[in-house]
């Protein structure tokens, strides 16, 4: 990762913004889990504005990466006065908005995010585009399955 | 991805570090998919470009890897170099390196949200066979300074110190 996003991202981390449980949310979405390290839960509150059902607040949890709670920060202020459409057309790379484009290997962040909106405005779609196929061994599952009743003997 | 993977035992570990394939259920594949499939459905990645990453994993590997001597080296001098044991619980009790601690969920997590932290993780299996997956791990996360103990606590006690007991699992 590059120093200036580095820096960008340490910027919006140093006022994340709309951090936290809302708690008469409309809608709540969820993607990943805790277990993997990276989780993140967006919850949607709706008003009507013009004659249109707008975001009037959305706000997040994660348990994740910086550069994920900096994405969530700046994606919960970008889709604040959207529909729900509008918020669903935005592109993976606007959501990250003045953080710039992503490396490779962080563009998963800003996917993580747009999974939890996703997950709370059209949560029908997202169960509709899991997996037909079974995943095969991940990383995760090489260094952390259960040892349960591990037996140990020592050498000579 | 079967036969990719019989060829390049390492290539889930390049391709996790570098566009965070395959660590885990979110962002797994199956073995039964191509690498083109694979690719397509993360952003259309390039195959030649995510190929020879795949390629170069086993020198990527290497350069993860730091020896028990180095190691100890490294412990004299710098104080904040952390020790992640990913073995089992039974194991660690058993015998581990002093100041380590054993991977739960609240370190994952702690480990995942330092971002950029370029302090020095230190990956410590048994024998060298989960470490690599587990430091390839971390990286894909974004964490810049991780290595793996080559051969493990076993190296360790083999080579640096002969008074820690080695074991097998039975």
């Amino acid at each position: 990762m590059n120093d200036d996003l580095q820096k960008r991202i340490q910027q919006a981390l140093a006022n994340p913004q709309n951090l936290g449980e809302l708690a008469d949310a409309d809608a709540v979405g969820t993607v990943g889990n805790s277990d993997c390290g990276e989780m993140l839960r967006m919850w949607v509150k709706f008003k009507q504005q013009d004659g249109k059902k707008v975001i009037d607040r959305a706000t997040f949890q994660s348990f994740g990466c910086e550069t994920a709670i900096a994405v969530a920060s700046l994606a919960t202020e970008l889709i604040r006065g959207k529909t729900a459409q509008e918020a669903l057309a935005l592109k993976t790379e606007e959501l990250a908005g003045e953080l710039g484009p992503l490396p490779p290997m962080k563009i998963h962040c800003a996917q993580l995010v747009e999974g939890a909106l996703r997950s709370a405005l059209e949560p029908e779609k997202i169960q509709e585009k899991k997996p037909q196929t079974s995943a095969g061994p991940t990383l995760l599952e090489n260094f952390s399955r259960p040892k349960d009743g591990v037996k140990i003997e020592f050498l000579e | 991805m079967r036969e990719v993977l019989e060829v390049f035992p390492g290539a889930q570990r390049a391709l996790f570090r570098k566009y965070h394939i395959g660590g885990c259920s979110s962002c797994g594949f199956s073995p039964d998919e191509t690498l083109a499939q694979v690719c397509a459905r993360n952003g259309n990645l390039s195959v030649d470009e995510v190929l020879s990453q795949i390629q170069s994993s086993h020198e990527q590997d290497a350069k993860i890897l730091i020896s028990p001597k180095e190691l100890a080296e490294l412990l004299r001098g710098d104080k904040s170099v952390k020790l992640v044991d990913v073995r089992s619980r039974e194991e660690f009790e058993a015998v581990r390196i002093e100041n380590s601690v054993l991977l739960s969920q609240p370190v994952m997590q702690q480990l995942m949200s330092s971002g950029s932290n370029s302090e020095p993780i230190i990956v410590i299996d048994h024998a060298g066979k989960n470490g690599l997956d587990a430091a390839a791990y971390f990286i894909g996360h974004g964490l810049q300074n991780v290595r793996c103990l080559r051969g493990g606590i076993d190296a360790w006690a083999r080579e640096v110190d002969p008074k820690m007991r080695r074991y097998r699992i039975g």
